[in-house]
């Protein structure tokens, strides 16, 4: 039954065995003279022949294969594991004294990430005018600084916005949605769609409570003009009439028409299923697209509350540079600054849709190609004007999101009515947010 | 000659033997185990320097209500999976110890799903048990039960991971069993029945008897995992629908890995640690008790 031998002693065992095979890499043979460095990130291996090819990969090969022949004295090593366990691998490592010179790292780890030994300063070195560092979006500039440092480089930006299925709305004889609709459009389209004969739902949401389920709530939550917590982050703000607003929204669905397939496990089931015409709508990040290849699809805006704003919910990762050494930490800077040009930015987003981390490459006339190579992309591309808030950058978010989670699923089952839910959430969330660091 | 004798004594050959697995035992078994002692009584989230709290952690886990929520579960999930992977074994073994055809097929088969990475099977019950498009709801329709919410149901999700489970291991336990089996002296069956005992005696006075060391190895065997269920629960229901098969590892791995509080985790996991400890002692004295060993 070794399976499940994540025993008692999960956590230290964890560390000990991290310290056998972390960082890894580092003793290869290269000519003298060239300096290795390491580099985790989670866009997989290279497709081999006869796979569903994996853009992200392919392209990260490309370019780490590019960075790796135009500088013959660095070589990038390219380790490849899962992004949602990327902070979890960083602790193991960090605990054995031995990180990856460059990893990929969600947004949402920075605050945590900041206390880390060995983490870079990357301050002044953004600051040089040849970097440009204001050409990134503010929401990605402010998602890599932390109290004022810059501790990582954009890696990847993503925002929310509406995928329909097309087919699916002319059956029920609706219009596509337009760039001005509203939440109001949006829940009688979904209850059109929703066919409790055919098993067809207007819409699903994740439902595990986790982060993914609260970033879906936060961005109707700053639609219907709340906030997460107050301006000093002490304090919950979420539970706002706001609040109640937005998450009236999702309980009028899910529990009055029955219009929202709950995904609550959270492991893909909903993108199946809006790929195979199950589903009328989801709410989803640019990167998802390329799970929809038979789904004949349209991407909108999100709706609008009553005197409310289009807004929506960026995710921006971050690649971060940890100290090895001067040589590596140099080596290190010299591939991330490289990786984050314009033109490996540009040829990026080509390559496999993701969305220009800086603005100038939007301008550039070589990213025309990006609309007709990506349909649907451009809705995201131009939505990340749509962005004005960011989630709070703070350690005990995770604890918060946390409470916020069970809220949100609490009142989609009916269980609860939204204010009360979020009175709890809030009083949960204070509480967390009252102890000392 | 001093020295050769010892190095010709047993001693030395002894730890010979035995000491490369000594020395993993301790570096991978005691080290972690004192240093998660160390950590339980700090604040840490592994990244940034640790601050000693004393007995902070312990004494928040009295109060903590997540935390005996998750207690509940893992009692619960403990007090099915036990007595029902360890009894169903036991009469999917005596089935498959007869003389019938194809009988190494069906060994096979119930083994399988053992060796079948929980991934895999994880995957394939999330789509069997959709409470919407699930072929169990299906097939359970036909026969006018159900429909079920299963992993999508806060009353269903911990009974669906209980069945599961079962599926996944029972193979384990068949296995140890049709061992012992195949150990029941035929002479001794026969001459009960001889002496006029009927089938249900035969099992009852002879077969469950000598059985007794099988199942005692494998109620220990078995409830030191099901407490310690962290798999299934976190490729499948993530802990949900909310908190609902929220169990004592999978709370300690969100705390340590997700919520960044590993100090508050180890001091959770050193809980656990004994309180598995002290219902294996009892399992075993108990077991000495009841349970014969015979040759």
């Amino acid at each position: 039954m070794n399976k499940r031998s994540l025993a008692v002693t999960l956590l230290t065992f964890a560390m000990v065995a991290g310290a056998c095979t972390g960082g890894g890499g580092d003793n290869q043979e290269q000519p003298s003279g060239v300096v290795n460095i390491v580099l985790w990130q989670g866009y997989g291996a290279v497709s081999q022949p006869g796979e569903v090819p994996s853009l992200e990969g392919d392209s990260m090969h490309a370019l780490v294969d590019k960075f790796n022949t135009t500088h013959p004295d660095i070589h990038v090593d390219l380790i490849n594991y899962s992004n949602d366990n990327a902070l979890t691998k960083l602790t193991v490592a960090l605990q054995a004294g031995e990180p990856p010179d460059v990893t990929y790292q969600y947004g949402s780890s920075m605050p945590q990430l900041a206390q880390a030994p060995g983490i870079v300063d990357l301050t002044d070195r953004v600051a040089d005018p040849a970097f440009n560092w204001d050409d990134f979006y503010p929401g990605e500039r402010d998602a890599a600084t932390i109290d004022g440092k810059v501790l990582g480089v954009p890696a990847l930006v993503d925002n929310l916005a509406v995928v329909y299925n097309k087919d699916l709305f002319a059956a029920a004889g609706l219009a596509e949605p337009t760039a001005d609709w509203t939440w109001d459009e949006f829940r009688a389209d979904a209850r059109a769609l929703t066919d409790p004969a055919t098993k067809q739902f207007g819409w699903s949401l994740p439902a595990d409570a986790s982060e993914d389920t609260v970033w879906h709530f936060e961005a109707m939550l700053w639609e219907a003009g709340g906030d997460i917590l107050n301006a000093d982050n002490t304090q919950a703000a979420f539970n706002s009439p706001a609040g109640v607003t937005a998450l009236t929204a999702l309980r009028d669905m899910a529990v009055t028409d029955k219009s929202i397939y709950l995904d609550f496990q959270n492991s893909g089931k909903s993108d199946d299923l809006f790929n195979s015409g199950k589903i009328g709508m989801l709410v989803v990040a640019p990167y998802q697209l390329a799970g929809y290849p038979d789904a004949n699809y349209g991407v909108q805006f999100m709706p609008t509350f009553p005197g409310g704003t289009h807004q929506t919910i960026a995710g921006p990762d971050n690649w971060v540079i940890f100290d090895n050494g001067t040589d590596r930490r140099e080596a290190a800077w010299t591939f991330v600054s490289w990786l984050t040009a314009p033109e490996q930015v540009l040829q990026d987003s080509l390559a496999d849709g993701h969305l220009p981390t800086r603005q100038s490459v939007s301008q550039m006339p070589q990213f025309s190609e990006f609309a007709t190579k990506y349909p649907g992309i451009d809705v995201f591309a131009a939505n990340v004007a749509n962005v004005q808030k960011a989630r709070p950058v703070l350690a005990s978010y995770p604890q918060v999101s946390q409470a916020l989670g069970q809220a949100i699923v609490a009142v989609m089952l009916g269980d609860k009515e939204p204010q009360q839910a979020l009175d709890e959430a809030a009083q949960q969330a204070n509480d967390i947010l009252g102890l000392p660091a | 000659m001093r020295i050769r004798r010892a190095l010709a004594s047993d001693h030395a050959i002894g730890w010979t033997f035995a000491g490369p697995a000594v020395l993993l035992v301790i570096v991978f078994g005691l080290v972690p185990i004192a240093w998660s002692f160390l950590l339980s009584f700090q604040r840490s989230n592994l990244i940034a320097p640790p601050r000693f709290t004393g007995l902070d952690n312990y004494r928040y886990l009295l109060k903590d209500p997540t935390f005996r929520e998750a207690a509940r579960h893992t009692l619960l999930y403990t007090g099915l999976f036990v007595p029902i992977s360890v009894v169903g074994s036991l009469f999917v073994a005596i089935a498959l110890n007869r003389k019938i055809w194809f009988v190494r097929f069906y060994r096979l088969a119930v083994f399988v799903p053992v060796v079948a990475s929980t991934i895999a099977t994880s995957f394939m019950f999330l789509w069997l048990f959709d409470s919407t498009y699930g072929l169990a709801n299906f097939v359970l329709g036909k026969v006018g039960l159900g429909p079920f919410g299963f992993f999508d149901s806060t009353h269903d999700a911990l009974y669906s991971i209980v069945a599961m489970t079962v599926w996944g291991w029972i193979g384990f336990d068949v296995i140890i069993y049709l061992a012992a089996l195949q150990g029941v002296p035929r002479e001794l069956i026969e001459a009960a029945e001889i002496d006029g005992a009927g089938r249900w005696s035969v099992f009852r006075n002879i077969i469950v008897p000598w059985l007794g060391p099988a199942t005692l190895l494998l109620i220990v065997w078995s409830s030191i995992n099901a407490l310690q269920l962290f798999d299934e629960v976190y490729f499948v229901t993530h802990g949900g629908p909310l908190h609902s098969t929220y169990v004592l590892v999978f709370y300690l791995f969100t705390l340590a890995f997700t919520q960044g509080v590993a100090g508050y985790a180890t001091a959770i996991a050193y809980v656990l640690f004994v309180a598995i400890l002290i219902l294996t002692i009892i399992q075993f004295w108990i077991g000495k008790k009841v349970v014969h060993y015979s040759s």
